[in-house]
């Protein structure tokens, strides 16, 4: 990874004296050894902020969107989930694909960073995979100008993995599930964590936002949180890329991943299988029209 | 002094819950928050609670007058301003600190709350002392005494399987004297750890004030998500909003809280957002807690408590931008 780190800056450091980019979207140390959090580098200088650990677990994506108007170019490193992230936001016109430079860094899997605090740093070893890079199918970048580093073999993960918490859930009858999830969306605070580093989440307006109509009441009540997490849900149907990005980031530990791979789980079944943000073409199954669709409820 | 055997602990928290609502630390779902005592729930004293319990105060979401209006009649039903007793078990002294920070707001300068007000005069608050700070603490740096928490009534010291604790005010003492389970005794009240990291937020006050359009903040804001995570728990953060709910002729008038990270938080009734985007709500943030407060009130809205930077996305770490931000030049 040291070796990594060292292209990304000299690749960095290229972009930026030549001028082609005012910006490069990377990952530096944080507070703590188990922490890489963003970092936006905009001088030759500064590029040895930059690191490739792991613990850059943060999806770089969305940040796309704070430069739609940035007069020049931005580069950002891209992890095989972040890369997903990028052909989200191309394919819901949220950005020009001549107006950034992607370089691709294939993906290890990141160490969860929650089980690492406490812990010293020569302990590193014994983390395991965060719980979102442990199912993951997408550790090379799907888009990329270029690639830095070999490609990584992807994990065989196969459904019963990946749905596994879906399938648990989906044991219970109504009433248990309605209570699970109320359990869970009364913890909501609502501080927009998840939707905010969302890369699905990219409305010019958020209709949570939006004051008048006011569709979603500003009292932290169960009704109005299960709303809140159910429209969210269904907005992303279709479109999530499962970087697991939302439930890593819910201060209160909502387990929001559960209730986006369950709505995967149906739309593979109703429309076939479909991975969202793994090319450009394949439109998400519920944004386009085919006469094959089922039709069951006519 | 009184001494607790902390199998005992439900005989103490039943026979304080006798005349008062008790909210003490649960482990629930995976966070430990301030629950209302029930007699059966697993009380968990190891690591301050994920929220801080200023909503036992300042409700995330209050009922502030119910209505109804048919035609030309309204009437107002006034919610009672007289809150129950309630005692907070468990309190550590950062967020007992915080309360002398949410009295400044609610009950000086001219203005009572009401709301806050009754609550505050009928709360009676038994602290918890910390002995092993969590790596995201700095209260020290705050002016916080990890073993001693001014404007606590009670002050409990962890003993490993006993708590040990000591009335602090003459409520306290009175409350010791009714509760079950305490044995007399005494102890010697453990050292208090040590923070690891600490801050200079001296002087700051004055050095912010000629920051306003420094390009500091343009560089500070860039990896923020703009979600509410840190000032919703923050224990002294306590921005709300006034809103209506109709429900065909009654409705309620309620505040709830609001957070400056988000971009309705300033905008005005004909769309114009004086702070219309992450810098300027960015630098309020900080300016509020380091500049404005202390101005206001002679002190940094910040007790050092760390919950903002552990939970914190993106690791937008106060310390690290107090200590920048007293380094960073500025032209005079």
């Amino acid at each position: 990874m040291m070796d990594l780190t060292q292209k990304m800056r000299d690749k960095a450091r290229e972009l930026l004296e030549k001028e082609e980019v005012k910006y490069v979207i990377g990952w530096e140390k944080g507070t703590f050894w188990y922490q890489s959090p963003p970092v936006f580098i905009s001088r030759p200088e500064d590029v040895d902020k930059l690191v490739w650990d792991q613990f850059c677990i943060n999806n770089l994506s969305k940040y796309l969107l704070d430069f739609k108007h940035l007069e020049g170019k931005i580069a950002l490193f891209v992890k095989g989930c972040d890369s997903r992230g990028i052909n989200r936001l191309l394919q819901d016109q949220q950005v020009q694909r001549d107006a950034f430079i992607v370089i691709g860094v294939p993906c290890p899997g990141m160490k969860d960073p929650e089980k690492a605090k406490g812990l010293s740093e020569d302990k590193a070893d014994q983390l395991q995979l965060a719980e979102k890079c442990a199912t993951c199918t997408t550790p090379n970048p799907v888009i990329y100008d270029e690639l830095l580093g070999d490609e990584v073999a992807a994990a065989q993960v196969d459904d019963v993995e990946r749905f596994a918490r879906v399938n648990e859930l989906e044991q219970k009858d109504p009433d248990e599930k309605y209570d699970f999830w109320k359990r869970q969306y009364d913890k909501c605070i609502r501080c927009f964590a998840c939707r905010n580093v969302c890369p699905a989440c990219n409305c010019r307006e958020c209709v949570f936002d939006q004051a008048e109509p006011e569709w979603l009441g500003k009292r932290v009540v169960s009704s109005e949180n299960q709303f809140f997490a159910l429209t969210r849900a269904m907005h992303v149907a279709g479109r999530c890329i499962e970087c697991g990005e939302c439930e890593r980031v819910c201060p209160m530990g909502i387990p929001i991943m559960s209730l986006n791979r369950k709505i995967i789980k149906d739309i593979n079944n109703l429309f076939g299988s479909y991975d969202a943000g793994m090319n450009l073409e394949d439109q998400p199954p519920l944004g386009k029209y085919d006469v094959n669709d089922p039709e069951e409820f006519m | 002094m009184k001494i607790l055997n902390k199998q005992k602990l439900k005989d103490l928290l039943n026979s304080l819950a006798a005349d008062a609502t008790v909210y003490a630390p649960v482990k629930q779902d995976g966070v430990i928050r301030f629950q209302a005592w029930n007699g059966d729930q697993e009380i968990d004293l190891t690591d301050n609670a994920l929220l801080p319990p200023k909503d036992l105060l300042f409700p995330q979401t209050e009922v502030m007058y119910k209505y109804t209006a048919n035609g030309m009649r309204a009437e107002i039903t006034e919610v009672a301003a007289t809150a129950e007793k309630q005692v907070i078990f468990g309190m550590r002294p950062c967020d007992v600190k915080s309360l002398s920070m949410m009295d400044d707001v609610f009950l000086t300068k001219g203005y009572e709350d009401d709301y806050y007000k009754s609550k505050r005069e009928n709360t009676v608050i038994i602290s918890l002392g910390c002995n092993e700070p969590a790596p995201t603490c700095f209260c020290s740096s705050m002016g916080v005494d990890m073993t001693e928490a001014e404007g606590a009534d009670v002050m409990m010291f962890d003993l490993g399987d006993k708590l040990a604790l000591e009335a602090k005010t003459e409520i306290g003492e009175n409350l010791l004297a009714s509760a079950s389970g305490l044995e007399d005794g005494s102890a010697d009240k453990p050292a208090g750890g040590q923070c690891q990291l600490k801050v200079e937020p001296d002087g700051l006050a004055e050095k912010l004030a000629k920051m306003f359009e420094h390009p500091y903040w343009e560089e500070l804001c860039r990896k923020c998500l703009g979600c509410g995570a840190c000032t919703y728990l923050c224990p002294t953060c306590h921005c709300f909003d006034i809103r209506r709910k109709n429900i065909g002729e009654k409705g309620f008038q309620f505040r709830c809280w609001d957070s400056c990270m988000f971009s309705e938080y300033t905008r005005m009734a004909g769309g114009h957002n004086p702070r219309p985007s992450k810098k300027e709500r960015v630098r309020n943030r900080f300016l509020h807690k380091l500049q404005y407060f202390p101005e206001r009130y002679g002190k940094v809205a910040c007790v050092g408590c760390g919950r903002c930077l552990a939970k914190c996305p993106v690791n937008m770490d106060i310390t690290r931008i107090i200590k920048e931000l007293g380094e960073v030049a500025i032209n005079e």
